[in-house]
């Protein structure tokens, strides 16, 4: 199973929300379309969904263009952020719903049914009415809905976002596992980077309709290839070419970058010497696992991160050093 | 192949929900509306030109009938806003003792055909009336007090519904940082209430104003000798038979109505139109200082309906008003053509049109909803046109489009069913209103969802926006079947030997002499409505249960 997109493009009015969006994504693949809000994420979803259409560009399943197949022609499931569980039917009629349309006869549909109420840990939930569960009991209904008619692609439009922090992080992995156990082609679009990180095996990294990056969650997050991949996936510290010339020559070592390019480095890539000299403490942040410290430095502010708790106070003079070759060099605009 | 023929069953489907009403509404409502322009400025002569208006303009009578319908539905207008605001202040921000009580008192006269105010006001104040014997006092009841009072009842829930909605939408926060800058109550009211429910109060005038101006039903009963625009229309058609010259004067009904409803619009867009569903509800506590106060205004204002109605039931009860007061049901076997048979036939008339409203508005909402925004903007106007028409004119609209013999919707003349049309078209707007409402509010992640798996339009309908929109659909069919049973402008026109409605049966008896059996029939035709409003609670109970 392929899904491929070749130069999509959608216009709003006048806006363009959509430019030459082109990838391709195969079973058993687990995508993020990951985005700050407004970047065409979800409206990209909805083209691939058939619920708009793409003012150009094709997107094909198999080599097979899906521009004459309505949504409802496409077989593919969808979970939305808020649920949408049908309130006049119970989770067993929600589940059974797809199969109901495809002429599904009643006992076959039951042992679907009784299989994925199973699956989604809510086997005793049958004969509940939506407004019955939680939203996270919710939303595994409405995924148990979306796969129970064996979609050939799986989209879920920000399904996690409605939910509470921790719910929401143990439903993600229950959701990554179920699409491994049923090997679904998915798509998820969310603007979380780390949730994107934690589920998906690639993720298309999206800025003003257009692509920014599309990498393994550890491409985007050590070698993004743009200020806003850097600056979006996480903390990123950016230091332009005089900077690190005068302040922060390791960062040059073995690479002559050109002009107009800033260094990225990660907090947790720089290591504070607390003997030496050259920057200063002003605040310190305690996280629990980590602790953030934010330093005055001739260069600028930076900000470092540290296992566990900081020894230091604020005040402190600290030195600094640059982890070697964990720091990548990327246009400025 | 056949995916594209899928496809196109959806398209087409939405095509016929958008053509048969619109269809309708054309045939049934912009047809007749064009016969009335056409019949105003077609002269005796038979030829086209502006000889009525002159007539009509020239004539003193119809300048005495504008000014008291200006005064009158004026007046009524100022009265019913200082009333209508005391009772919904007393509702929304004070607690007073039994609120349901005095809402369903003031709301009693939606039940009823506008004429039992009138005949209401007859059993208290007329010649024979109660208060009349009892004092010895004799004020004339016929004329501008009587149509002010009786019309004041019939425009007060109007009022107390849209002002409460204004001051629901309060932000208790408000209040809250006004208390803490040391704010007084009464500053309070004039700088943060008044100003807020401005919008609010202007709206529930021009509605007053218009269901004022437009009442025929207290104008046949109690307006006596004063003439206004809809007697004057009744007058110049079934009184002298002059079509065109009513014509014209529906047309000048038309101006004032257009521009109230115009303006009803504007201002409730600027008090509705922006509600934050964030707002704080104001929970007012006990302070007797004004809560005692507004309890006794509030029950005083309740006590009115309940009497004016009261007294109605009562007489036609009574052996002989105001002289005998034993018990009887004399008055129950109506000498009126057709006895009960009108009654029945409003209660299929009723049914009929809350079919066929309820059906086409849905039909036309759901498919608006599936159009670009360019489309729908003018239709969405067009459906707003039937609030702003009169219902005498729209009757009228009715004789000349449709007792035209030789045309082919000359069948329909003189029928149930079209009477049954014409009350759809008459409060169409309403429906259309509260349909679009209740279909904005189905997400579109439901509809999405279901398209996703597989579902086509029809079955989208069924399975997941009808039973979402289950109560909306309801409260349509019950509003249009209510209106239905005691409208009596439009159908004034409409109605023949045999096919009568049972507010003009009361009209006649009223006429004839027989008040007493008039309340009898008043009182089964509000004994029906009342029927109707409890198993409308109960359905919607029912509908609501699980949401």
């Amino acid at each position: 199973m392929q899904l491929r997109l070749e130069g999509v493009g959608k216009k709003f009015e006048t806006i363009l929300a959509l430019e030459d969006i082109s990838f391709s994504a195969d079973a058993p693949e687990f995508v993020c379309l990951l985005g700050p809000s407004g970047c065409g994420k979800t409206t990209l979803l909805r083209l691939i969904a058939g619920l708009a259409e793409p003012d150009s560009g094709r997107i094909t399943l198999d080599s097979v263009d899906l521009a004459n197949t309505p949504a409802r022609q496409r077989g593919f499931g969808i979970v939305f952020q808020a649920y949408s569980l049908f309130p006049n039917m119970t989770v067993a009629e929600n589940v059974g719903y797809g199969l109901r349309i495809r002429g599904e006869t009643a006992p076959r549909i039951k042992a679907r049914v009784d299989e994925l109420l199973e699956l989604i840990q809510l086997p005793h939930f049958a004969d509940r009415y939506p407004w019955q569960l939680s939203g996270g009991q919710q939303q595994r209904v409405a995924l148990a809905r979306a796969v129970a008619v064996a979609p050939k692609l799986l989209l879920l439009d920000e399904p996690l976002s409605a939910l509470d922090a921790k719910v929401r992080v143990e439903l993600r992995s229950e959701i990554r596992d179920l699409q491994k156990r049923l090997g679904i082609l998915t798509l998820m679009v969310t603007h979380d980077q780390e949730e994107a990180l934690t589920v998906a095996d690639r993720i298309v990294c999206m800025k003003n309709g257009r692509i920014a990056q599309i990498g393994t969650p550890q491409d985007l997050y050590h070698r993004p290839t743009s200020r806003f991949v850097a600056d979006f996936m996480g903390i990123s510290n950016l230091i332009d070419l005089e900077t690190a010339r005068r302040f922060a020559p390791s960062l040059l070592d073995g690479y002559a970058p050109n002009a107009g390019e800033i260094a990225c480095v990660r907090p947790e890539d720089i290591n504070i010497l607390p003997a030496g000299s050259g920057a200063c403490v002003k605040t310190v942040q305690f996280l629990g696992n980590i602790s953030r410290l934010h330093l005055d430095w001739p260069g600028g502010q930076l900000i470092v991160e540290q296992a566990g708790e900081s020894s230091l106070a604020p005040g402190a003079q600290v030195g600094l050093e640059f982890a070697p070759h964990k720091h990548v060099w990327v246009a400025a605009s | 192949m056949s995916l594209a023929r899928f496809a196109d069953a959806d398209r087409l489907f939405v095509a016929f929900c958008l053509v048969v009403p619109l269809t309708a509404l054309g045939l049934f409502f912009i047809y007749p509306l064009a016969t009335v322009a056409l019949r105003s400025i077609t002269e005796p002569g038979g030829t086209i030109g502006l000889g009525n208006f002159a007539v009509i303009l020239q004539s003193p009578s119809f300048w005495r009938a504008t000014a008291h319908s200006l005064i009158m539905s004026g007046s009524t207008t100022a009265v019913v806003l200082i009333l209508g605001l005391t009772v919904a202040f007393a509702l929304q921000r004070c607690r007073i003792p039994g609120s349901a009580l005095v809402m369903g008192a003031v709301a009693l006269p939606l039940l009823m055909p506008s004429l039992v105010q009138g005949l209401g006001l007859i059993f208290l104040l007329g010649r024979n009336g109660l208060l009349t014997k009892a004092t010895g006092i004799e004020i004339n009841i016929y004329g501008f007090w009587g149509l002010l009072i009786a019309n004041g009842l019939y425009g007060l829930p109007q009022a107390v519904l849209i002002i409460a909605a204004a001051l629901r939408s309060a932000d208790a926060r408000v209040y809250e940082a006004a208390e803490m800058l040391g704010t007084p109550g009464w500053r309070q009211f004039t700088d943060i209430t008044l100003p807020n429910i401005k919008f609010g109060l202007l709206s529930a005038g021009f509605v007053v104003f218009t269901v004022t101006i437009t009442d025929f039903g207290n104008a046949a009963t109690i307006g006596g000798d004063y003439s206004i625009l809809a007697t004057e229309i009744y007058n110049q058609v079934v009184g002298q038979m002059n079509f065109n010259l009513g014509a014209v004067v529906g047309i000048m009904l038309l101006l004032p109505t257009v521009l109230a409803f115009y303006l009803e619009r504007v201002a409730a867009q600027r008090q509705f139109g922006s509600g934050s569903d964030s707002a704080v509800p104001i929970a007012p506590t006990w302070t007797p200082r004004r809560d005692l106060p507004m309890t006794m205004a509030a029950w005083l204002i309740a006590l009115l309906p309940i009497v004016t109605v009261g007294v109605v039931v009562f007489a036609s009860f009574v052996w002989l008003w105001p002289y005998r007061f034993d018990l009887t049901l004399r008055h129950y076997a109506v000498k009126v053509a057709g006895g009960y048979d009108p009654l029945w036939t409003t209660i299929y008339i009723s049914l009929l049109a809350g079919a066929f409203g309820t059906l086409l508005t849905f039909s036309l909402s759901m498919a608006l909803q599936r159009l670009p925004r360019h489309v729908v903007k003018p239709i969405y106007f067009f459906c707003l046109l039937p609030a702003a028409v009169p219902g005498l004119v729209l009757g009228l609209a009715y004789i000349f489009a449709f007792n035209a013999p030789g045309t082919p919707v000359y069948a329909l003349y003189g029928t149930a069913v079209l009477i049954a049309i014409c009350n759809a078209s008459h409060y169409w707007t309403q429906g259309f209103l509260t349909t679009m409402t209740g279909l904005r509010q189905v997400p579109a992640s439901l509809q999405e969802t279901a398209s996703c798996l597989g579902a086509g339009l029809p079955r989208i309908l069924g399975d997941v926006v009808a039973p979402f929109m289950a109560p909306t659909i309801v409260s349509v069919f019950f509003f249009l079947f209510m209106q239905s049973m005691v409208t009596l402008s439009a159908v004034i026109f409409l109605v023949t030997a045999s096919v009568s409605v049972a507010s003009v049966s009361i009209m006649r008896l009223d006429e004839a002499g027989f008040t007493s059996q008039a309340a009898a029939y008043a009182t089964c035709t509000m004994a029906v409505v009342i029927a109707a409003s409890i198993i409308m609670r109960l359905v919607l109970r029912f509908a609501t249960r699980r949401a």
